[in-house]
């Protein structure tokens, strides 16, 4: 440990953590019986190892005399996620063990068709185009976000400064993030509200056996295939106060001339009508095949026993369909949370007055646009964790919630 | 162990296959490359293209190709990694907001080093004089000529005379006093529904910073980053930045202007050219396209000199636009080629074309004075549907199309000076969105003007300092 004074001593972190471990896994070895001595100490050290997994190899910097209280809290945090994320591998181990499984999972799963002496070698070989392309174009770079993000860094410059923590403490008192983050949930929230509710909607009507029923189908699907800029573009013509098809449509019925996308709720209103329009296609696409594959003898059953169309619907078809809400929950939060920015861009540039501003808009704005790399990618750090947060919150309620059939 | 051995040819014949050259000489038979990336992809692209081709023709020892990136930003951001990678164009176009970046960067070779003392490159003629003299000093870089100028605009005035016309203006407004005069001479037409509203125009961060220059003030600290490396933003320091947004929030107050969000240009020209509005302002470089408009809609166009602040009188008004910069680390050869195309590229014909083409304004005085008396057989003219270059009529172009002579006039009437030098500063693209938004907040919702503008000085220097951090020596 460097020699420095410190506003918080790193210790003290490491001891809460690894009490916290001590007493999670303690309880589980206490609950079950299972050496929970053992246990107890898995769970001191890997709360201690953990509370040093993000803190240490930065030195401990933010917790070092010369920095804010802001930087200290965000020690914090990340000694928590650290803590967090090797109890919870630690934990997963020690259910197996108490359960009486071995540690790790090994011949639990079906053997593939690489079989024999060099499987391993034949299997990475075939693998390796699509591991390369993922090590050097996903793995790679976002392990470089986690080192940027403390840097103050641009693209070009002759040298970048180590900042410690400050591109992420100083968003806890930035008013403007905390109403871009608010803008992000709000956006996102409507957007898979309206998407999934309409698509439903419109799948369930495309499944009807009418005339023409596959050609409607194939319409329905057509806005996925347009990028979000252009997607923006279309709506960005279509709301033009003055010249845009919607404002003389309306006003050809008396109605007054809106600005769509210059005033504060009409411009939040156009961004999520847009977006939902952009993603619909995709929902569509998946709730028409989830429909086709209700079995038409369970709806028949229900019929001849009197339940309504409403009934047969919410009771048999809807939970049915479960797997495909589950899986077009989760695609939909990610795409209203990252995917929506070009749109923005063209259609408001964040405007009016900064109200269609949302998190991701900013990360675009601020690393792209105005190349401020660390900063930038402090931003995305932090949006990332909170679509990983929404997402392991979204599967703990599909285990309870969605019906896979069997 | 077979299957290795095949892997292993494979992966042989792969890297054979794109064998590492270096180019020793120019000659026709291997010319050398010059690419040239630029930020257009419309009939300016065309031109572009043509002229790289007819350079060639001249020239078979080289190659010119012309590449179209997708903005000015993206320019900047391709160029940046392509340096990091070492593979990168000879020639780029970078926009006046880069000019900074052109500097610090340390990737160019400044054009005034490449010529020496030289007066022709390879047969090009240098003549440096000639270059209209607002232009040629924003790009001298401490008393050196660093970039070569070829788009180059100012934002004009765009009147619809026959509706000024209705309400008795028949002469262009100049000042802002004049816009708002016109704008309630105007209301009675839109009270009757002729009319949408008086004004509409895109809502740029560039006409905060020409409204600045004219007038006299600076966006940042030391002589506007002119005299030396700029420290702080100095926007809450001076009235021009209060006064333009005041001017923002009467016109939107009274519903003279339709707003059509940040930074949105192609609705309000649109406006204009449906003649829902009688005023509109924009880039010199729309004037085709919009007297093209006017002229199939059937009004009588006046383009104008941007309109001034009358209370601070009028001080000169910033080019806009982008240069060419030559990469360092080329061939003596190379290099000498890449700067040969650039001075062809601007030459007195082919500014007087690219002017046509375009609308940017002939960055040379010689351009201008060709355009005046027009011989036959000239093939100045662009034709954007064929893509080719035809001859524009006998006689005083400027006469016969006296709305592309604003732009010339403007600033060439402009005094050199460090306002209308205008502002060199690392951020300068990052900081744009700031003041456009403080701006625009206060056109909206009012409040106090103090604290938005302070708030957005404070915001500005913060970045400022943090990108000098960076680069300080």
């Amino acid at each position: 440990m460097p020699e420095s004074t410190y506003l918080l001593n790193p210790f003290i972190p490491s001891i809460v953590a690894s009490i916290v471990g001590a007493v999670l896994l303690g309880f589980i070895g206490l609950r079950t019986n299972k050496s929970p001595i053992l246990l107890f100490v898995a769970g001191a050290i890997s709360g201690a190892i953990g509370a040093n997994l993000f803190t240490a190899p930065l030195n401990y910097c933010m917790f070092q005399a010369d920095q804010s209280n802001d930087d200290v809290i965000v020690g914090w945090i990340l000694v928590a996620l650290g803590a967090t994320l090797l109890i919870w591998i630690v934990s997963v181990v020690a259910q197996r063990y108490v359960k009486g499984l071995p540690l790790f999972p090994r011949g639990e799963y079906v053997a593939g068709a690489f079989q024999g002496r060099h499987a391993l070698l034949n299997a990475l070989l075939v693998l390796s185009p699509t591991l390369l392309i993922l090590i050097f174009f996903v793995y790679i770079p976002f392990f470089d976000t986690f080192r940027l993000s403390t840097f103050l860094a641009r693209f070009g410059t002759p040298r970048t400064a180590f900042i410690c923590v400050d591109n992420f403490s100083r968003l806890l008192s930035d008013e403007a993030y905390h109403m871009n983050l608010y803008l992000s949930f709000v956006f996102s929230a409507f957007i898979i509200l309206f998407t999934m509710s309409t698509a439903l909607l419109i799948a369930v009507m495309a499944n009807q056996p009418i005339k023409g029923a596959k050609i409607y189908r194939t319409l329905l699907i057509w806005p996925y295939a347009v990028s979000p800029i252009v997607a923006g573009s279309i709506f960005q013509l279509m709301l033009s106060q003055e010249s845009g098809v919607i404002n003389q449509f309306i006003t050809t019925f008396g109605f007054e001339k809106v600005s769509w996308l210059t005033t504060v709720t009409p411009a939040r209103f156009s961004v999520i009508v847009a977006s939902v329009w952009n993603i619909i296609g995709f929902n569509i696409l998946f709730y028409i095949a989830g429909l086709q594959n209700v079995p038409k003898d369970v709806l028949e059953a229900a019929s001849i026993d009197g339940a309504n169309a409403w009934q047969r619907f919410w009771r048999i078809t809807f939970p049915l369909l479960s797997p495909f809400t589950f899986f077009l929950v989760v695609t939909n939060t990610v795409y209203a949370f990252f995917d929506t920015f070009g749109l923005i861009f063209v259609l408001t540039r964040g405007g009016p007055t900064e109200s269609t501003f949302t998190a991701m808009y900013r990360i675009y704005v601020q690393g792209i646009l105005g190349n401020d790399i660390g900063k930038s990618t402090a931003q995305s750090l932090v949006l990332f964790l909170i679509v990983i947060g929404i997402t392991i919150f979204q599967f703990r309620f599909a285990n309870r919630n969605v019906h896979y059939g069997n | 162990m077979k299957r290795f051995a095949v892997v292993f040819v494979l992966l042989a014949v792969l890297v054979a296959a794109f064998p590492v050259t270096s180019q020793e000489e120019c000659t026709a038979e291997s010319p050398c490359e010059l690419t040239t990336w630029i930020a257009f992809s419309d009939h300016r692209l065309d031109w572009a293209v043509d002229t790289a081709n007819r350079f060639n023709e001249l020239y078979p020892e080289y190659n010119v190709t012309v590449i179209s990136v997708a903005d000015y930003d993206t320019i900047v951001n391709n160029y940046t990694l392509a340096r990091e990678e070492g593979d990168y164009p000879e020639i780029v176009q970078l926009f006046d907001a880069a000019l900074q970046f052109a500097i610090d960067s340390d990737w160019f070779d400044y054009a005034a080093d490449i010529v020496g003392d030289r007066e022709e490159v390879l047969g090009q003629p240098v003549n440096f004089d000639d270059i209209i003299p607002v232009i040629a000093n924003y790009y001298t870089v401490e008393g050196r000529w660093a970039g070569v100028a070829w788009n180059t605009s100012t934002p004009i005035m765009y009147y619809n005379m026959d509706l000024l016309g209705e309400v008795g203006i028949t002469e262009a407004p100049e000042t802002w006093g004049d816009v708002l005069a016109a704008c309630e001479a105007l209301q009675p037409l839109v009270d009757a529904g002729e009319l949408s509203a008086c004004a509409s125009w895109p809502f740029s961060a560039w006409f905060i910073e020409q409204w600045t220059a004219q007038h006299g003030e600076f966006m940042v600290n030391n002589g506007n980053g002119r005299d030396e490396r700029a420290t702080e933003s100095v926007i809450a320091d001076n009235n021009a930045f209060r006064e333009i947004a005041q001017f923002y929030r009467d016109l939107y107050e009274n519903d003279y202007f339709i707003y059509e969000g940040l930074d949105n240009w192609g609705p309000t020209t649109q406006n204009f050219a449906t003649q829902a509005v009688a005023i509109h302002m924009s880039s010199s470089a729309g004037a085709r396209g919009i007297t093209e408009q006017a002229a199939e809609a059937g009004f009588n166009l006046l383009t104008a000199p941007m309109v001034y602040n009358e209370e601070y009188g009028w001080n000169g008004n910033i080019l806009g636009g982008a240069t060419m910069w030559v990469s360092n680390g080329l061939s003596e050869e190379v290099r000498d080629g890449a700067m040969a195309f650039l001075l062809f590229f601007s030459n007195t014909e082919n500014s007087a074309s690219w002017h046509n083409a375009s609308g940017y304004v002939p960055v040379r005085q010689s351009s201008i004075e060709l355009l005046q008396s027009l011989e036959e057989d000239n093939g100045i003219a662009w034709d954007i549907p064929s893509a080719s270059r035809v001859d524009l009529p006998e006689g005083d172009y400027y006469e016969q199309n006296p709305n592309f002579l604003t732009a010339s006039i403007q600033l060439g009437n402009s005094p050199v000076n460090n306002a209308t030098l205008g502002s060199t500063y690392g951020t300068f693209q990052q900081a744009r969105p700031i003041y456009n938004g403080a701006i625009e907040e206060y056109m909206l919702n009012g409040g106090d003007l103090d604290a938005i503008v302070e708030a957005a000085d404070a915001a500005m220097t913060e970045q400022l300092q943090e990108y000098n951090f960076l680069f300080a020596d």
